[in-house]
C-alpha cells in the first residue's frame, strides 16, 4: 500500500510542477536558473545535441537535414545558368541567405563563360520543425548545403546553350568539350557559424528552445567565422546588455564554432567514404 | 523562418543546364515488361512510416514511398479565424506545398490549391467534426518527389495516407483511418501504386480513399480510359491494397503509442 500511495504522491507533484511550469513560467525558469541548470537537463551555456545529413534530397545539386534539439532546417541548392550582369561579367550569384555577402564564396568561383554565362545559385531553406535558435539551424543547414554543393560538368551546345553532360547525354556525333572540367566543389573562404543566446539578468543561456525565447526576450545572436572574426551581430532590442555580456556571447560562440565546424567535418568526411 | 527567394530574384532570365530528354522509349514494348522500377504490377512501393517527427505541432507524419517524400503536421484543434462564422462542427483546413525543390526544375514551391481540396474531400468524411466544435484543425504538408516533371496527381494517395496517420498522432477523433491507393490502366494491365514515368503513359486511372475497417469508401476518381469489369477489377485491388496499407498505419501507430508509454 505505502509503495502506492508513494506513486499518487509522486504523480501529485508531478502534476504540480507541470501546472506551475505553465502559470509562471517565467519564476519556473528562474528556479532553474538559480540552481545553474535547465529544465531540459542542459547547464546554461551548453548547446543541445546538433547533427548534419548531407545529400538528403536526390533532386537537388545540394542539400543537407540539420537538427539543433527538436529543430529542424532542410536546405537545398538548384544551380542555374545566367547571363551575368554587364557591371560584373565575370561573377555569379547565390539568391538565398545575405550572410553569404560577406565573401564566403568567391562569386568568380561561379563564372562559366566571361559575359556570357554564370551559375546562379538558388539556395531554399525550409524549417520543417521550429523548437528554437532557428537562425543557428538554418545557417548551418545552408552552410553544409553549400559544402555538399556539386557544380554539375555542362558544355556549350550548337545553339550556344549551357546544357548538362552526363554520361549517358553524350551522344555519338558531337562530343563537346566541357567548359567546367569536372564536377566542382566550392571553396570557401570564411565559413561562418552561429549562436543564439538569451541574457536574462545575471544569466546567459545558448542555445534558446522555442519556450526560452517566449519566456525571456533578449536574444543576441553572435555570427562567427572559423577564425573567430565576427561576421554579424544580432540584438533587437530587449533589456539593455553590458558590454562584457555581449564579449560572453562571443566568446561561447567561439567555442560553439569549433563544435559546428567539426559536426559539419564529420559529416563531409562520411559522405566522401560513401 | 523558411526564406522565400523567388521574390527576391531580380530581371535576370536563368534556365537549367539540364537537358530536356527527348525521344524517350516508351516503356510499353509488347506484353511482357517490367515496371521501371523492377517491381511485379500488383506490388505497392516500399512504404516508411513514422509518426511524431515534427515537436511543435500536435500530431505528425513523415512518409516514404519509394522515392516521394511527404511530411505533415497537424496543429489544433484550435480557434478558427475571427473572420469565419460561428459553426457548431469543426473545420478542417488543408494546406499541401511542393518544395522548390521538388521537381527536377526550380518550381515556384507554392502551395497546391487543387491537392489541397482533394485532401480536404478526402478526409472530411472520417474526421468526427462534431467533436472539436467552432475550432479548427490544420494540416500542413510538405511534399516532395524528385521524379515528377510537373505537379501531378499522382502522389495524391500517399498525400492523405500520411495526412490521415498525423491527425491520427494528434488524437483528432476520426471514424477510422484513410488510406488511399491508386491503380493504372496500362494496355492490358493494371499496375498498382504507379510512379509519375508510368503516370505519364497511362490509360487510365483510378483512385480511391478508403476507410478499411469501415469497409467505406470516402472518395474515388475515374479519369480516363475503362471499361466496367475493369473498373470492377480495379476497385478490388485497391481495396485489397487499402486494408494492407490501414493494417501497416495501425501497427506503426501503435509502436509509437508503445515507445512513448515504456
Amino acid at each position: 500500500m505505502g509503495s502506492t500511495d508513494g506513486i499518487q504522491a509522486d504523480i501529485a507533484s508531478e502534476i504540480e510542477v507541470d501546472a506551475f511550469r505553465r502559470l509562471f513560467p517565467l519564476r519556473f525558469y528562474e528556479r532553474h536558473l538559480s540552481e545553474s541548470v535547465r529544465p531540459d537537463a542542459r547547464p546554461l551555456n551548453k548547446a543541445r545535441d546538433t547533427s548534419v545529413a548531407l545529400g538528403a534530397i536526390s533532386s537537388a545539386d545540394g542539400s543537407a537535414l540539420v537538427k539543433i534539439g527538436h529543430t529542424t532546417m532542410l536546405a537545398a541548392i538548384k544551380v542555374e545558368v545566367m547571363t551575368p550582369s554587364l557591371d560584373s561579367p565575370d561573377e555569379g550569384c547565390i539568391v538565398g541567405f545575405d550572410v553569404f555577402s560577406s565573401g564566403m564564396i568567391n562569386l568568380k568561383e561561379l563564372s562559366l563563360i566571361s559575359g556570357k554565362a554564370a551559375w546562379m545559385l538558388y539556395l531554399d531553406v525550409y524549417c520543417l520543425d521550429a523548437d528554437g535558435a532557428l537562425f543557428d539551424a538554418a545557417l548551418l543547414a545552408a552552410v553544409a548545403a553549400l559544402s555538399h554543393l556539386r557544380i554539375p560538368v555542362v558544355s556549350v551546345n550548337d545553339d550556344g546553350r549551357v546544357v548538362a553532360m552526363s554520361g549517358e547525354h553524350v551522344e555519338g556525333k558531337s562530343v563537346r568539350e566541357p567548359i567546367n572540367r569536372e564536377k566542382r566543389k566550392l571553396t570557401f573562404s570564411c565559413i561562418p557559424f552561429s549562436l543564439t543566446c538569451i541574457l536574462h539578468q545575471k544569466y546567459i543561456l545558448a542555445d534558446p528552445t522555442a519556450e526560452e525565447e517566449l519566456i525571456m526576450e533578449t536574444l543576441v545572436t553572435v555570427v562567427l567565422d572559423l577564425s573567430g572574426r565576427l561576421v554579424s551581430l544580432y540584438k533587437l532590442g530587449g533589456n539593455l546588455a553590458y558590454n562584457s555580456t555581449v564579449q560572453d556571447c562571443v566568446a561561447l560562440t567561439r567555442r560553439r564554432v569549433k563544435e559546428l565546424h567539426q559536426i559539419l567535418n564529420e559529416a563531409v568526411s562520411d559522405m566522401e567514404v560513401d | 523562418m523558411s526564406s522565400k527567394s523567388s521574390s527576391t530574384t531580380t530581371m535576370i532570365t536563368t534556365y537549367s543546364p539540364s537537358p530536356t530528354v527527348k525521344n524517350r522509349q516508351p516503356i510499353i514494348k509488347d506484353v511482357d515488361w517490367a515496371r521501371p522500377d523492377k517491381r511485379g504490377f500488383h506490388q505497392c512501393r516500399p512504404a516508411y512510416l513514422n509518426t511524431g517527427t515534427v515537436n511543435a505541432a500536435s500530431g505528425s507524419a513523415y512518409v516514404e514511398f519509394g522515392s516521394t517524400k511527404v511530411i505533415v503536421s497537424v496543429f489544433g484543434p484550435r480557434e478558427s479565424k475571427k473572420a469565419s462564422m460561428y459553426s457548431d462542427i469543426g473545420r478542417l483546413n488543408c494546406n499541401v506545398s511542393y518544395t522548390t525543390f521538388a521537381t527536377n526544375f526550380r518550381g515556384q514551391g507554392t502551395e497546391n490549391k487543387e491537392i489541397s481540396s482533394m485532401l480536404h474531400k478526402a478526409l472530411e468524411g472520417a474526421i468526427i467534426l462534431e467533436s472539436f466544435p467552432k475550432t479548427t484543425v490544420d494540416v500542413l504538408l510538405w511534399c516532395w518527389n524528385p521524379v515528377a516533371v510537373s505537379f501531378l496527381l499522382c502522389d495524391l494517395p500517399v498525400v492523405i495516407s500520411c495526412a490521415s496517420l498525423a491527425l491520427a498522432d494528434a488524437g483528432i477523433m476520426m471514424y477510422d483511418l484513410v488510406t488511399s491507393v491508386s491503380v493504372s490502366c496500362l494496355g492490358s494491365n493494371l499496375i498498382i501504386d504507379p510512379i509519375t514515368e508510368e503516370e505519364t503513359y497511362q490509360d487510365g486511372s483510378l483512385m480511391i480513399t478508403f476507410m478499411p475497417s469501415r469497409h467505406e469508401v470516402t472518395q474515388l476518381t475515374l479519369t480516363g480510359e475503362w471499361s466496367t469489369p475493369r473498373i470492377h477489377e480495379a476497385m478490388q485491388l485497391c481495396m485489397d491494397a487499402c486494408c494492407k496499407l490501414g493494417e501497416i498505419m495501425r501497427s506503426c501507430l501503435k509502436d509509437a503509442a508503445a515507445s512513448s508509454e515504456s
